[in-house]
């Protein structure tokens, strides 16, 4: 799966204004089937009712943060190979850590621009490729 | 762990080293790597496999670094390489020799590395991130406005808000609760997601300070500042200039302003470096090296260098370093570890569940009834043993020095309701274009913790009155010679068993005008009756009476003021208004300390037993004959000190029997209401207790002239009476 643009993107975060931001930004690099979530409960069900080909998901959430929701992924057999990158806010050292040992695909820090988001997003894609 | 184990172990980490492609480390790959090194780690604990442990702990820093990117990606990727060669030969068995001199290089590679990097400590609170692909903020101002940015910019503006004011609610659970992570966690959240929006809406101002509000939190998270009145301020005047920020955003989206409003950071900024120099100063707890050096373990010098090699890479503890220096012994370090503890817990509070409180007072309640049923008891009473009677007396005292303290534990100052009050003025005033401070005196009087909920509805409603109709706006205000700022005073005290709290301000004061037509039209009262200012005043308090009709946002309608009477004495309490004329109102309120427990007089009339609240009891004696007079109109009264008092007589007013005596053979209790005493007649007065108040229960709430039940020491039921509606009855 290469760079798709038709891919189904799911962006998870409780503040709604950021979710359009990063929904603009994924307009711009032409992603228009973008779904969103407010938490990482309600980013389950979509995942478990429809195909999401990639997960975008904030650190810090109520209920169920960016790292538990990583976490239930990858130890769902059928989600588990689900590209999932993660946002943080200034790389704070400790949580990318965890989250790459979790088996984050990538990470990308705020604020970025859609070009930055549009590199991340082949980059994963085209690992994907790689390990068959 | 076994050698063949490691060496599988080693195996499937170098299977999963495929790194560098392009220059960029392959995420998944690293994360894989770090739970190898990891198993590793925690496998190897013995003395052979030190250095394994050396080259692990450093692969595992390399490869954090990589993935953070703030080494240099070919360079790191060839130090790991050489690390994963240098633990593969050691596993191989070369223990000494060329296997050592290898290690070392490694381990000097990869500091020289790390060291040139960003932190060498494990926490850094700064961003790790240097590296230009990572996190370039979106181009300031070049970028065309499009249509999209438009509305993001409008939702940020409306959501931002909403999150703006959840965090005032939130930062007052936080003073209640300030060790509670989930609060503290609450209040984080909103200023980092604002955070986050504003640095891609390039709004840097409000970026920055949303920043700064969550860098406080996220200390108090992690235990370097602690949760003060000064804190706590400062977190709320953070949240004032966000939503001024942003709030003027809106403006700047409908073409009224140009540019969003900048408040002046700088007393903020200098406020909380304040904090953080107090903190560090009062230090509660101090560190380790401190306390060593303190005891007389280790000497500055020694401290000094320790510190040095345990920052050295790779980084250790100050204990260990200590330790492995030889400096100190186990035991001394263990000691002062625990000693450091101690301070921690030592925090001069403690939280306790508030259930398990109310229970203790409860019983307690209960021990008080049980006590003075056993001292009641004939066979007690009639009892000639000294000891028997010395032990009792010494119960009696403890129970009662028990019931205060018990009282006392949920006793809480009402500083937190004033604060709340003073936010809800400021709002208000805001919201009617007035400007008004707020005064505060006697924040430290106390009221039991349950009752602070219950009062807070009626004292808003209070407070609404004074900001809506009290104080006039900053224009008239002008004109008549005042202040353009008005001012509402909030203050507190105990008087008798009650807290006595007055809300008062320097506005115009009741229309007493209005208030007379309205109480004519209403049908309360004739026209022509004459009645003193105070009076007029207090018809503010009659059904439909008070002139708040407004709509305001708070809480929806206007609440009249009968409703807030109603709502106080419910609570046991009374209220009451004065005014004057152009210089303002002060509306007083009134509320028993604790719901739970009441000191009164016992007195006899006829076979029943009354309890009269040892607060409004002014006096006790036995009237002489001649001090006693019947007036056309007003019935029985009293000469006392001068002043002519009405009589009461109980049984009449109960409808009971009473023993018929003539007021001047009788016992005559001068009882004080508000404003106004009478004499109450009884026919014995059987002593003073303590005793725990009882609700009648749902039917015999509402009856007028009492106010609970008490089971007495006789185990008899007494009636508390409740000397103001007792008045009121006699007085329709």
């Amino acid at each position: 799966m290469s760079s798709d643009k038709h891919m189904k993107i799911l962006v998870i975060d409780d503040f709604s204004t950021m979710r359009k931001v990063i929904k603009n930004l994924l307009k711009q690099g032409g992603y228009n089937n973008v779904a969103e979530a407010d938490d990482g409960i309600s980013a389950l069900k979509i995942l478990r009712s429809e195909t999401i080909d990639m997960i975008i998901s904030d650190w810090n959430m109520p209920n169920m943060n960016g790292l538990d929701l990583l976490k239930t992924v990858r130890a769902d057999r059928e989600l588990s190979g689900t590209p999932f990158l993660m946002v943080t806010a200034e790389g704070l050292r400790d949580n990318v850590v965890l989250a790459v040992k979790e088996g984050v695909s990538n990470y990308i820090v705020k604020p970025f621009t859609a070009e930055v988001l549009n590199e991340k997003i082949e980059e994963i894609l085209k690992r994907t490729e790689n390990k068959g | 762990m076994k050698q063949e184990e490691l060496s599988d172990r080693i195996d499937e980490m170098v299977s999963d080293f495929l790194f560098l492609d392009e220059g960029v480390i392959d995420i998944p790959s690293a994360g894989k790597f770090l739970n190898h090194i990891d198993g590793i780690t925690a496998g190897v604990t013995t003395d052979t496999t030190e250095p394994v442990r050396r080259v692990a702990c450093a692969l595992r820093i390399l490869i954090e670094r990589l993935i953070l990117d703030s080494i240099d990606q070919r360079e790191g990727y060839l130090a790991v390489e050489g690390g994963i060669t240098v633990m593969r030969g050691m596993i191989g068995g070369a223990a000494g020799g060329t296997g050592d001199a290898a290690v070392e290089e490694f381990m000097d590679r990869a500091a020289r590395l790390v060291g040139s990097a960003a932190d060498s400590d494990g926490r850094s609170e700064e961003a790790v991130m240097s590296s230009e692909g990572g996190s370039a903020a979106i181009d300031g101002g070049k970028r065309p406005f499009e249509r999209d940015d438009e509305a993001v910019l409008r939702d940020f503006v409306t959501e931002g808000l909403e999150y703006l004011s959840d965090i005032e609610t939130q930062v007052l659970n936080l003073e209640q609760c300030p060790e509670d992570s989930g609060c503290i966690n609450a209040l984080f959240r909103p200023f980092h997601s604002i955070k986050g929006v504003a640095g891609f809406l390039n709004l840097d101002d409000i970026s920055n300070l949303a920043h700064d509000m969550e860098d406080l939190l996220d200390r108090v998270r992690t235990d370097h500042l602690s949760v003060t009145a000064p804190l706590i301020d400062i977190i709320l005047s953070g949240t004032d200039a966000l939503k001024e920020m942003i709030g003027s955003l809106q403006d700047v989206l409908d073409g009224i302003r140009s540019h969003p409003s900048r408040p002046d950071m700088a007393l903020l900024r200098h406020r909380i470096a304040q904090i953080e120099d107090r903190f560090e100063e009062e230090g509660t707890v101090e560190k380790l090296g401190t306390i060593l050096v303190g005891d007389g373990v280790i000497t500055e010098e020694t401290l000094a260098g320790a510190l040095e090699t345990a920052q050295e890479y790779p980084p250790k503890r100050l204990g260990e370093t200590l330790l492995n220096g030889g400096a100190a012994t186990s035991r001394q370090v263990s000691q002062a570890l625990r000693k450091q503890a101690g301070q921690v817990m030592d925090a001069g509070t403690i939280r306790v569940d508030v259930k398990k409180l109310d229970d203790m007072v409860d019983m307690v309640g209960e021990l008080v009834i049980t006590q003075a049923m056993i001292k009641e008891n004939p066979v007690i009473k009639g009892s000639e043993d000294k000891k028997l009677l010395e032990g009792l007396a010494r119960l009696a005292g403890i129970t009662s020095e028990l019931q205060r303290t018990s009282t006392g534990l949920r006793m809480v100052p009402i500083r937190k309701t004033f604060q709340r009050m003073a936010r809800l003025i400021r709002d208000l005033a805001r919201e009617s274009g007035k400007v008004v401070a707020v005064e505060m005196a006697g924040e430290d009087t106390e009221i039991d913790r349950n009752m602070t909920e219950e009062i807070y509805t009626p004292l808003v409603h209070m407070v609404r009155n004074a900001v809506d109709h009290g104080i006039e706006e900053p224009r008239t205000r002008i004109s008549m010679g005042k202040p353009e700022r008005g001012l509402i005073s909030l203050s507190a005290c105990h008087r008798g068993g009650n807290i006595v709290i007055e809300i008062a301000d320097d506005g115009r004061g009741l229309d007493r005008k209005r208030i007379l037509e309205r109480a004519v039209e209403k049908g309360f009262m004739a026209e022509r009756e004459e009645l003193s200012e105070r009076d007029i005043d207090r018809l503010l308090f009659l059904p439909g009476l008070s002139t708040a009709e407004r709509v305001t946002d708070i809480s929806g309608r206007g609440v009249g003021m009968d409703i807030v009477k109603e709502a106080v004495e419910q609570l046991q309490g009374k209220i009451d208004v004065s005014s004057s004329d152009g210089k303002g109102s002060t509306f007083t309120a009134l509320f028993p300390l604790t719901m739970a427990i009441i000191d009164g007089m016992i007195v006899r009339v006829g076979s029943e037993q009354y309890i009269i609240p040892t607060a409004s009891v002014r006096q006790l004696m036995r009237p002489r004959r001649e001090h006693y007079h019947t007036v056309a109109g007003r019935g029985e009264v009293l000469e006392v000190m001068g002043e002519s008092l009405p009589l009461l007589r109980l049984h009449k007013i109960f409808g009971t029997d009473g023993d018929h005596r003539d007021p001047w053979d009788s016992l005559v209790v001068v009882v004080e209401a508000e404003e106004r005493s009478k004499c109450v007649c009884v026919d014995e007065v059987m002593g003073k207790e303590e005793v725990v108040i009882k609700s009648l229960g749902e039917k015999l709430k509402n009856v007028q002239g009492v106010s609970g039940g008490a089971i007495l020491g006789s185990g008899s039921v007494g009636l508390i009476l409740d000397p103001d509606s007792l008045f009121a009855l006699c007085e329709r």
